[in-house]
């Protein structure tokens, strides 16, 4: 009642403050000094108009605004600036918000389809709920997407019309399939979510996997525009001689040679793979904050088991496309050396050096973050402590990696200090910044990770299988060997050449995955219909768990928005790689810090605006409004019960 | 009374709290801008003198020969040959090339011949995106002959490309 008189009373002076000013406003231009009367009365005599030397200044301003611009031919803009902000950092921020709530697009119904179909195949109603509630956070973050899509298109054509012009003269041919595309994408988008339960499931799995068929290609289209900017062309052995030449998409003054080429350039597709694989992580990660604000929200247990639940499956599915994330991550940087050296080596020993051991804390936070949410989850069920004993030694492996990930090999040191080393590297730790290091530290993290999972699938569950004791055995020897191998290949790597250590990556990565992939398979008949010691009992978890997630969410989120700076940064002064130098005054690259700033205020903005889709979408769980049923004249009906 | 922090208000500390924490790691690493390299200017009197300082500028400028590949006076794991004695060495390294064949093959073909211990991956330097044109390449041939050789390189010498 109160707070209703005060908003109220808010409007009323508000609107009287308007009112007023526009009064007053008028009442001093009505009252602004004129010339004495005896000389207005000769001057009307005369037919000259009455001006006051305020109306006289005005028009003359005019005049002469007018005169110049009738004098100034007509020129083609370059670029345009922003006011305060650049051109560039408009451009930045927009493109990063898009790509984030595009990337959410995407991935969300990828794995609400696999959730549905799971619940198909099962006959579980929870799975298509909990389907249904994620695919609730699609049709807002939909507009959203396409919002900051046309927001960055007309800011690309303002603000670098002459190289969007040149972007369009090179892919106009694939505008219409984009629109033609993302216009069937609302058509399946919208009717998976409003045809929920209206359609039977075969006909509604269908739409589901249409919707990311469509989504899919949406994305390639657009990877194409951007991978072209980076790499204009494709590698292809073209005298024979064994070694890829470089072929270029468009000619030297960068008139378009083939179109295929551009589109189906040399990082197009590592691009590809890699985001679908970050856009589920990513995804799963959003969801499973929503589902944590939900859970925190929440006021019955029975909500807080629902949004528990969510919230694990959420998260499963961002680990389970992180652990592979690292892999496609090399294959990208692998391809990005292999097209260009000196793109490689800017990208990994020159200005961004640095970034990556942002990088490496960025991940290690996602790592220690989501074993702790696995580890708080062994609450759920009884029968945890037998494998608790189990995590500081996980803990421990876990803090280890990350520690040696992020050393950087020369450290940030004092002049003192310089001299007391006896140069910018530490005589000791620096051996731990090399990637021989880094890469062994990464593999054991996927490791340890994917042991904690097991350890969490295990907890309350007896294996009834006849061969549980080797079979376990065997899992425990398929990991031993994994990471025995990694270890000999990481310490190996010192003792050999470059060329030779770049290549040890390999068969660490393979190993890892050999081993997740065996383990899995032995792990899945080892524990089918095993003896559970008690209900998994949803809900019942700490709620600093819930915090856990919206913290790896963030840290997603920000760890996109990094690697979206090193990507187009790389670039460096060519806004299409070798082709199209950019001459603006924004044509370098801008050092870690102020891109950090960059990445924050745009990780604010998104967070900002993806707690007004988590809002819109938990209002459909709200019930009813309904005038008079109670209270000052408004009530509420259960939902579905609105009059 | 125990005091307790409402939920909305620790999710927006939450927020706030870990984008300052990752900003703040972005402040204090090295802080480095990368500008276009500045233009060199070739003019016709330029001496072979000149052209081994204008080469030392390109090596380490618009050239990007000493940004993150090739080194001069290191030893180790390399990524690439280092370069101290190269002007010495350069007419022993492929049979029938002489010294100046040789540098010029390795700026205009650096595919033709890989050293050996070294994998393949330099670009030719008259290409995109480093594009140095002939003169300026004449003028990183010089300053790699100063190199431990003697430098004889002028703006009129025939490099055969």
């Amino acid at each position: 009642m109160t707070r209703n008189r005060i908003l109220f009373g808010i409007g009323v002076l508000a609107f009287v403050s308007v009112i007023v000013t526009v009064r007053l406003g008028g009442f001093l231009v009505d009252n602004e000094y004129r010339q004495p009367d005896r000389q207005v009365a000769a001057q009307e005599e005369l037919g000259e108009a009455e001006l006051t030397p305020r109306q006289q200044g005005i028009a003359d301003e005019q005049a002469a605004d007018e005169a110049e611009a009738r004098a100034r031919p007509y020129e083609e803009a370059e670029y345009r600036t922003v006011p305060f902000v650049g051109s560039r950092v408009t451009v930045w921020v927009l493109a990063q918000l898009h790509l984030l709530f595009a990337a959410f697009v995407l991935a969300v119904p990828l794995f609400a389809f696999i959730i549905e179909f799971v619940g198909y195949v099962k006959k579980e109603e929870r799975y298509n709920k909990l389907a249904y509630e994620f695919t609730k956070l699609l049709s807002v973050s939909f507009s959203m997407t396409a919002t900051f899509g046309a927001f960055l298109t007309f800011a690309l054509i303002i603000l670098y019309p002459k190289f969007t012009n040149y972007l369009m003269h090179i892919f106009s041919p694939t505008f219409l399939p984009y629109v033609l595309l993302f216009f069937l994408e609302a058509l399946f988008l919208y009717s998976y979510y409003y045809g929920w339960g209206k359609f039977g499931p075969k006909m509604h799995l269908f739409l589901g996997f249409m919707l990311n068929v469509v989504g899919t290609a949406i994305m390639f289209i657009a990877n194409a525009w951007l991978t072209f900017m980076m790499s204009p062309g494709k590698r292809d052995d073209i005298d024979g001689d064994g070694v890829p030449d470089f072929v270029s998409a468009v000619s030297e003054s960068g008139a378009l040679l083939s179109l295929r080429d551009a589109f189906f350039n040399f990082t197009w597709m590592p691009i590809n793979i890699h985001r679908i694989i970050a856009n589920v992580a990513f995804g799963g990660s959003i969801a499973a904050a929503y589902a944590a604000f939900r859970y925190l929200q929440a006021k019955t247990d029975e909500e807080r088991a629902h949004f528990d639940w969510m919230g694990y499956v959420g998260n499963f599915v961002a680990i389970i496309a992180f652990l592979p994330l690292p892999f496609a991550g090399y294959y990208l940087a692998a391809e990005i050396y292999a097209f260009s050296q000196t793109l490689g080596i800017q990208m990994m020993g020159g200005t961004f050096s640095w970034l990556f051991v942002l990088q490496a804390a960025l991940i290690g936070n996602l790592f220690l973050g989501a074993n702790y949410y696995l580890w708080l989850g062994m609450g759920r069920m009884e029968g945890g402590v037998h494998f608790q004993k189990f995590i500081k030694w996980l803990l421990i492996a876990i803090a280890l990696c990350f520690a040696v990930w992020a050393t950087p090999r020369y450290a940030i040191s004092s002049v003192s200090e310089i001299a007391a080393m006896g140069g910018s590297s530490h005589p000791q730790l620096s051996y731990l910044g090399q990637m021989s290091a880094k890469n062994t530290a990464v593999n054991i993290l996927i490791l340890s990770t994917y042991m904690s999972f097991l350890l969490y699938r295990r907890t309350g569950r007896q294996s009834i299988h006849p061969y549980r004791q080797l079979l376990t055995r065997a899992q425990a020897i398929v990991f031993s060997s994994a990471a025995a191998l990694v270890i000999f290949y990481g310490v190996y790597g010192y003792f050999v050449d470059s060329a030779t250590r770049i290549r040890f990556a390999i068969p660490q990565v393979y190993s890892v995955l050999a081993a997740l992939v065996v383990i899995t398979v032995i792990d899945l008949p080892l524990y089918r219909n095993a003896a559970q010691s008690g209900e998994t009992k949803w809900g019942r978890i700490p709620a600093v768990s819930q915090y856990a997630l919206i913290f790896i969410a963030l840290s997603f989120t920000w760890l996109m928005g990094l690697m979206g700076y090193v990507r187009s940064g790389l670039r460096q002064e060519w806004h299409v790689y070798g082709v199209i130098l950019d001459t603006s005054p924004d044509a370098y690259t801008p050092n870690l810090g102020f891109a950090t700033q960059v990445v924050s205020v745009t990780v604010l903005i998104f967070f900002g605006l993806i707690g007004v889709v988590f809002w819109l979408s938990s209002l459909s769980g709200k019930k009813d409004y309904a005038p008079g049923a109670a209270g000052e004249g408004g009530g509420r009906l259960e939902g579905g019960q609105a009059a | 009374m125990k005091f307790s922090v409402p939920m909305p208000l620790r999710l927006v500390l939450l927020v706030l709290g870990t984008t300052a924490f990752y900003m703040y790691l972005g402040q204090i690493v090295p802080q480095k801008e990368s500008h276009p390299p500045p233009p060199v200017l070739i003019n016709a009197e330029m001496t072979t003198e000149d052209l081994v300082a204008v080469g030392a500028e390109l090596a380490s400028g618009k050239g990007q020969c000493l940004v993150g590949c090739h080194t001069v006076g290191q030893s180790g794991p390399l990524r690439y040959p280092d370069l101290d004695g190269i002007g010495g060495r350069a007419a022993t390294q492929v049979d029938g090339l002489s010294e100046l064949e040789y540098l010029a093959q390795s700026l205009y073909e650096p595919a033709a011949f890989i050293v050996p211990g070294f994998a393949d991956g330099m670009q030719a330097i008259n290409q995109p995106p480093i594009n140095l044109s002939d003169d300026e390449i004449k003028a990183v041939i010089a300053w790699l002959q100063s190199l431990g050789g003697t430098p004889n390189v002028t703006l009129d010498t025939d490099l055969g490309y």
